[in-house]
């Protein structure tokens, strides 16, 4: 099973601002099992990708919230999950045909649970 | 000093007509003074808006080498542009012990609440003014002129409180806002459909401010008492990608046409020209001030009332002060939404730029090492919102202290106001009182 996971940053991951619940360990551990991952936030595209790479954590995709859209076209995956903090996440995942987890809900990483699931 | 008043409204300067300011040069700002910034207040009093603006206060003092003791005035902006803090139950956020028993000193500070909290026990007048620090920092400037104080603090504390900022609750509206809200919080989309209006009289489209936008972080990233340089460095590195990628607000507004709601206080210090000379900082005079309260006929305003408005604005400063659009070096306007700047650059007539042409002239060079520094402060986009960063450099640059900012063109004259062209405040300074 392949799970596309995107990542709200203000609210959501731990770098974000406020800082969120999510963090880079959580995301590693979502990459390390299988998962595509990346950010879909309002911060700058040059600024998500910078976090990114500061925390040297190999991004597949960063993007702007509303364009989740696009993220699902350039990657094939069984499942789309976007994880953020606003009703606007909630909104624009929604839109684009992603399921969305609250970011208390992200923090539970529901991603592995669905690929150890996957594997019975 | 249990209350204050507001500043009363016939002591604005708002019609054209009334000749050169009678107390042009005679009323000078000698101090400046900023706390530091964050994103939101995290609820320790250290951090509160009152301790911020004693802060602020205490710096505007030292600045010019004065204490306490020496105030006679206080005027204070009284109300933050965040939202309350008690004001909100389902937070369940309490009250503390005094002085932050109440929402003066956390969400706003009062003159009062300074006078008391600071011990200034010399200040005989104390007002408020309503909307922005413009306001109270154009009414400080007359009442030192009326002699009414001779050293006068002007403050304001700025909030944003945790959780989200300014939400309109419910799903439906009535009443004018009917017209307004069903885009957003009603000046939103007032400036957005302004700005379409101008894109197709004039031929310009959103994609063009990207330079305006891209040079007010750079001006950020060089002024240290601002919100990004302090606690958001990354953010004054957008590109045009960046800013062409955000998202819409209100088509055409997008989120980084919009400044950024922080936690802050500042603080000006004014006082006599004959005072001035005494003090540590070098004087920056006061050469007018002016209001611009705009009536509309509508519920939104059009292009043509906001390009007289401009204009009118323009005309009082140029009046009051005697100077002609050639001679101002610095200058401020607003930023708080990127898409009425374009005005006041027109209006005012700032090297030139005449009415549609604002959008070509930030493709050129308005680096604060150009010829053309257009508001080398870097305004609220690159500082986050006060409202104050233009007044605050213009007297910066004007002093010759702007460090990395400092504009390279003749530095003796400068205007700054806020906040829209229909409701704003100004101010005309110089290096020199004549």
């Amino acid at each position: 099973m392949k799970i596309l996971v995107s990542f709200d940053i203000d609210g959501c991951l731990e770098t974000g601002d406020p800082p969120g619940p999510i963090t880079l360990d959580m995301v590693r551990k979502a990459q390390s099992s299988g998962c595509i991952i990346g950010s879909c936030s309002d911060r700058a595209l040059s600024s998500q990708r910078r976090m990114w790479d500061d925390n040297n954590i190999v991004y597949d995709f960063v993007s702007p919230k509303y364009a989740l859209g696009d993220v699902m076209k350039q990657f094939e995956a069984d499942k789309y999950i976007h994880t953020g903090d606003r009703d606007m996440d909630e909104m624009f995942a929604k839109k684009a045909g992603f399921d969305f987890y609250w970011e208390k809900e992200g923090a539970e990483e529901p991603w592995l649970a669905m690929l150890e699931e996957s594997k019975d | 000093m249990a209350s204050t008043e507001m500043f009363p409204e016939s002591r604005y300067r708002k019609t054209e007509g009334l000749g050169v300011w009678e107390h042009r040069g005679k009323v000078a700002i000698v101090g400046l003074g900023n706390s530091p910034t964050s994103r939101r207040w995290d609820g320790t009093l250290e951090t509160s808006l009152g301790a911020w603006t004693m802060l602020a206060a205490q710096k505007a003092l030292d600045e010019a080498g004065i204490t306490v003791d020496d105030v006679d005035g206080v005027i204070a902006c009284d109300k933050g542009m965040g939202d309350d803090w008690g004001g909100d139950a389902s937070q369940g956020r309490g009250y503390f012990e005094a002085p932050y028993d109440s929402e003066d000193g956390l969400s706003g500070v009062s003159a009062h609440w300074l006078v008391k909290n600071m011990g200034l026990k010399n200040v005989k007048m104390t007002y408020h003014a309503p909307g922005c620090l413009s306001t109270a920092l154009v009414a400080a400037a007359q009442a030192v002129g009326d002699g009414e104080a001779h050293t006068v603090l002007v403050v304001r504390g700025t909030g944003n409180m945790p959780g989200r900022y300014h939400q309109t609750p419910g799903n439906t509206t009535g009443g004018n806002g009917q017209w307004t809200n069903p885009w957003g919080w009603q000046l939103i989309p007032q400036i957005a459909f302004g700005f379409d209006q101008y894109c197709r009289t004039y031929g310009k489209n959103h994609d063009m401010m990207a330079p305006f936008i891209l040079n007010q972080r750079r001006n950020g990233s060089m002024f240290p008492e601002g919100f990004y340089y302090q606690n958001r460095p990354d953010d004054l590195q957008i590109t045009a990608e960046d800013y062409l990628a955000s998202r819409w607000i209100c088509k055409p507004m997008n989120m980084n046409d919009c400044d950024l709601p922080i936690q802050t206080a500042g603080a000006f210090l004014f006082t006599t020209a004959e005072r001035a000379k005494d003090m540590k900082k070098k004087p920056v005079y006061v050469l007018n001030h002016v209001t611009q309260r705009g009536v509309v006929r509508s519920s939104l305003e059009t292009m043509a009332e906001t390009e007289e408005f401009s204009a009118h604005i323009a005309r009082k400063c140029y009046e009051g002060s005697g100077l002609t659009a050639s001679e101002v070096d610095v200058f401020n306007p607003y930023d708080g939404f990127t898409l009425f700047t374009q005005w006041f650059l027109e209006g005012f007539g700032w090297h030139g730029v005449g009415k549609g042409e604002a959008l070509d002239f930030y493709a050129g060079d308005i680096r604060v090492e150009g010829p053309h520094p257009f508001s080398s402060s870097g305004g609220n986009n690159g500082n986050g919102r006060t409202r104050w960063w233009g007044h605050y450099d213009t007297v910066q640059q004007l002093r010759g202290e702007a460090g990395d900012r400092q504009v390279q063109i003749k530095h003796e004259t400068g205007i700054s106001g806020a906040f829209t062209p229909g409701h704003s405040d100004w101010l005309v300074l110089g290096t020199s009182p004549d």
